[in-house]
């Protein structure tokens, strides 16, 4: 065991051309102005992208990070400098502006390294799509494309795209951790554009996760994220605007996931809650919701879009119960905000790159399965809207959201009916919580495609759930 | 101070990659080079909340071989990376399809006076770091002051400086230094359940165009606490007055419909309707790379395209699509140095101002909506659809009578254009997209 982790260090200390006391001295650079704990971030990653639209392989691309982050913290304070120049003079005063944050007159030193191995991997891959041949790509892309263009005649334009990351992390801080972590990223997405007369919708389908390319065979079929993006293009041509206004709302298992990460999610990062700005930060323990509510983030579950081994802290991850039965339950921790409001760590501080300052994020989050059969939820509702495929949401810390529906149904009578494009649905988070009036049992993720942005930084995020009911929500429409 | 041998020393990286690619069977290569510093402060409630300082540089690299095109990006500069970048790269062509629009723009042309033109201010690298945070501190010191303010997401101040190097096998090997800086705040009101926030951003080329902090903060204090108290309103089709930074988001919506590349995929409203009416006679929108000190101000674009004036829409007339060089061999255009990576993005992107002040425009309203702010997302450039979260000021009989919350306003890109019956005298140029105050005749607002 000590020996393989011996072989990934020095593949990091080849490509930085650091060895540990290199390392140990700059740790000690960065707390010389006396901060309570340093931390140096080495990225190691390689990007990869196929984009074929018009019938054609239009290009490919290649990308290389490599750089390294040095952080500081000094009570509430963080200092932070980075570099992809990786001269010793150019990391050494990376270190010393990280340090100049402090001002204390205790001076610490970093401790001694204890590697630590991690006990699981929660992806494990047979075909890492970083080192598969390029043609071997093109050929998945060319299987999505004719699959969509293959649907139907309406089908006038399509772009695919593949994109495949490997991303190597390495964290050491000053109290002695060395781990590292190597995420594999796959994102196969399709779009498609359907026309009838002047009329032109576009449709969108696609998957992935921290998969190998064998997921495009055996998980999710390549040809199906063809035909199913012509099919929603196709779908929205006969859509109608919704009718605006207020009205009970069904949301559908899996996609609607974007409504427990904006209102819910987002409010819970516990940056939000210490600076008391969340609308959450005094209801620990309160009842938010109805008892059917629980919802969790799970950066633990393999192969999800949104997991890791450790966070970019180095933090091993937990299933955090964020909701449970209606009470708010807990709070998604980094290092800062854990230590500041003395509760143990979770694992979720995450940054985009060796450029940012890790922050509380989340990772796969959605709300537990309920009782009710998705069929009873559509028919207690007299007239209403059935939200299927999301563009996307947005909150802001007072639990104002919107999320946007690119398609969906009218409910009449207690049936699906009319198919309905382009809602912009709006509320105040604990205001929905208390609407929600059915949970169903019929969990769901949606497509491992979706990257959540928060204060400038991008994270690869899932979010997941049953059918939901909503009593009533502000529908934006005709 | 930029370092004049490392200036020279990524140039010579930059022309000596464009010389390897051509050895090794590239019949075109690109190579740009962006190089910089960054210093950011956050300070929240009185102390330093986080202070980065760092230095970085990345490379583009693009190559064309049979007119097919492959792209390479590092931030790793080590000789051998970039080398093997560059050969993996014209392997990747092979295995791409030949296209007759790819390739590099033609021949070089004169670039504009980089002097002139007034993207880099010298003071911003020269500024003590102290000072920087005495600004955002300052800031946050007034907007705390208020009584009305009960929480503080912080203020930021923020300097950047970037060095452009590009280089390509048609000869063209330029550089051009700019700055940035910003002074920001965010701000909420009113308790915990019921709280509103908001923000203002004074972001500048030059230190001293910024706005005070006494302004900055006075501006993010109104704009927070005139939300306070919102009512809800039911669903009604009335007409909507946009504040210039609303009117700034419609131009990026606008922006990514008359985008060459949006155009050439079919994926905008505008796609065949160049040298058409597509607004009224009022609407004129121009994109200009040129204008002295601005944001979206550049010599040339990604491509070495010198960047000029573009009249996108005369007078309600659409002239003209923005392109890169390859949207415009799509098009049968000619790039309007609008290339910005592999894609298209804006210079600066405006609407010509009106001669109504936004008094002016407000008093007309006998019921409407201002619109402050969206949310969300719900933009659709095929068909010009707007659906977004919003928030404004209720007008009635041109007085603002309450905010409102909890609504959404829907409407139609390609009606707004015709619809949009006063322009305001009050253009600034707050970001790449600008605009003044505007008055559209009706849009759905949905509430209870």
């Amino acid at each position: 065991m000590k020996k393989k982790e011996k072989i990934q260090h020095l593949k990091f200390e080849d490509r930085f051309d650091l060895t540990e006391s290199d390392l140990k001295k700059i740790l000690n650079i960065a707390l010389s102005r006396g901060g309570d704990f340093a931390e140096i971030f080495l990225e190691y990653s390689i990007y990869h992208l196929v984009n074929m639209e018009e019938d054609i392989i239009k290009e490919t691309d290649e990308s290389i990070r490599l750089g390294l982050g040095i952080r500081v913290l000094s009570g509430e304070k963080t200092g932070y400098g980075y570099t992809n120049d990786h001269s010793f003079e150019k990391i050494k005063k990376a270190a010393q502006t990280a340090a100049a944050i402090a001002s204390e007159s205790s001076l610490r030193n970093a401790k001694r390294f204890l590697p630590q191995s991690i006990p699981h991997n929660y992806y494990p891959i047979l075909t890492p799509a970083h080192s598969a041949r390029l043609d071997t790509k093109i050929s998945i892309v060319k299987s999505v494309y004719s699959s969509a263009q293959k649907y139907d005649s309406r089908i006038k334009k399509i772009k695919v795209s593949l994109i495949d990351q490997i991303q190597h992390v390495k964290i050491i801080n000053s109290e002695g951790l060395i781990v590292t972590d190597v995420r594999p990223l796959i994102k196969l997405v399709c779009v498609a554009i359907a026309e009838k007369g002047q009329k032109r919708e576009i449709g969108f389908f696609g998957g992935g996760g921290r998969v190998g390319l064998e997921y495009f065979k055996n998980t999710l079929k390549s040809e199906i994220i063809g035909s199913q993006a012509a099919q929603e293009a196709l779908g929205l041509l006969e859509a109608k605007l919704p009718p605006a206004g207020e009205m009970p709302v069904v949301l559908a298992p899996g996609h609607s996931g974007v409504l427990i990460h904006e209102a819910v999610g987002h409010l819970l990062e516990a940056d939000f809650i210490r600076k008391k700005t969340s609308v959450f930060w005094n209801k620990l323990g309160g009842k938010v919701g109805n008892d059917q509510i629980s919802i969790y983030d799970d950066p633990t579950i393999p192969y999800f879009r949104g997991s890791y081994n450790v966070d970019d802290e180095g933090t091993i991850p937990k299933k955090t119960l964020l909701i449970h039965k209606g009470k708010l339950a807990g709070f998604l921790q980094d290092r800062l905000s854990a230590k500041l409001m003395k509760k143990d760590l979770t694992g979720h501080g995450r940054r985009q790159d060796y450029t940012c300052i890790p922050i509380p994020r989340m990772s796969n989050t959605y709300m537990e399965k309920g009782e009710y059969s998705p069929e009873e939820i559509i028919k207690s509702v007299q007239k209403g809207l059935y939200a299927q495929r999301y563009q996307g949401g947005q909150v802001e810390d007072s639990g104002k959201f919107t999320f946007s529906v690119s398609s969906g149904f009218l409910i009449e009578n207690g049936k699906i009916t009319a198919p309905v494009k382009h809602a912009t649905l709006i509320g105040t988070n604990i205001d929905i919580l208390n609407k929600i009036e059915m949970v169903g049992s019929d969990l769901d993720f949606g497509l491992q495609t979706g990257t959540c942005g928060k204060g400038g930084q991008e994270a690869p995020v899932t979010d997941g759930c049953p059918t939901i009911k909503i009593s009533k929500m502000t529908v934006g429409g005709k | 101070m930029t370092d004049e041998k490392q200036t020279i020393e990524l140039m010579n990286i930059a022309e000596n990659l464009v010389t390897f690619g051509r050895v090794h069977g590239a019949d075109e290569v690109e190579v740009a080079i962006s190089e910089g510093t960054e210093f950011n402060v956050d300070i929240r409630l009185g102390e330093i909340e986080s202070l980065t300082e760092a230095g970085s540089k990345i490379i583009g690299i693009r190559v064309i071989k049979d007119m097919k095109t492959a792209y390479a990006t590092s931030s790793d500069f080590k000789k051998r990376t970039l080398q093997n970048l560059v050969k993996s790269a014209i392997y990747r062509t092979t295995l791409a399809d030949a296209d007759e629009c790819s390739g590099l723009p033609p021949a070089p042309e004169p670039i504009p006076d980089i002097d002139s033109l007034d993207i880099y201010d010298p003071e911003i690298p020269e500024l003590d770091s102290q000072k920087k945070i005495k600004l955002a501190k300052e800031t946050e010191n007034i907007a705390l002051a208020d009584p009305r303010i009960t929480n503080s997401h912080g203020a930021s101040f923020e300097t950047r400086e970037i060095q452009t190097i590009l280089a390509n096998s048609n000869g063209f090997l330029q550089k051009y230094n700019e700055t940035f800086c910003s002074l920001s705040i965010g701000l909420q009101a009113g308790d915990t359940d019921f709280k509103v926030e908001d923000y203002w951003e004074s972001s500048k080329r030059h230190l001293k165009s910024l706005e005070s902090p006494e302004i900055i903060a006075r501006k993010a204090i109104e704009r927070t606490v005139r939300h306070l108290n919102p009512k809800k309103i039911p669903t009604k089709t009335v007409p909507v007055v946009f504040e210039p930074l609303m009117t700034s988001w419609l131009l990026g919506f606008l922006f990514s419909c008359v985008s060459g590349i949006s155009v050439y995929l079919k994926a905008s409203f505008l796609t065949d309707k160049m040298n058409e009416k597509i607004a009224n006679e009022g609407i004129t929108i121009i994109d200009d790379g040129l204008i002295p000190g601005k944001l979206g101000t550049r010599p040339f674009d990604s491509e070495g395209v010198p960047c000029g004036k573009t009249i996108v829409i005369d007078k309600g007339i659409l002239r003209n699509f923005l392109c890169n060089s390859y949207a415009a061999r799509k098009l049968k255009l000619q790039s309007t140095g609008n290339a910005d990576g592999a894609g298209v993005g804006p210079n600066n992107f405006y609407l010509q101002p009106g001669i109504k002040t936004p008094e002016e425009i407000i008093a007309s309203l006998e019921e409407g909506l201002i619109l402050t702010r969206t949310i969300g997302h719900g933009l659709n450039p095929i068909t010009g659809d707007i659906s977004r979260g919003a928030f404004g000021l209720w007008v009635e009989k041109g007085e603002i009578v309450y905010p409102v919350s909890e609504v959404t306003i829907s409407g139609n890109l390609g009606k707004i254009l015709y619809d949009i019956t006063m322009i305001g005298d009050d253009l600034e140029f707050l970001s790449a997209f600008s605009g003044p105050t505007i008055k559209i005749k009706e849009l759905t607002v949905s509430g209870q």
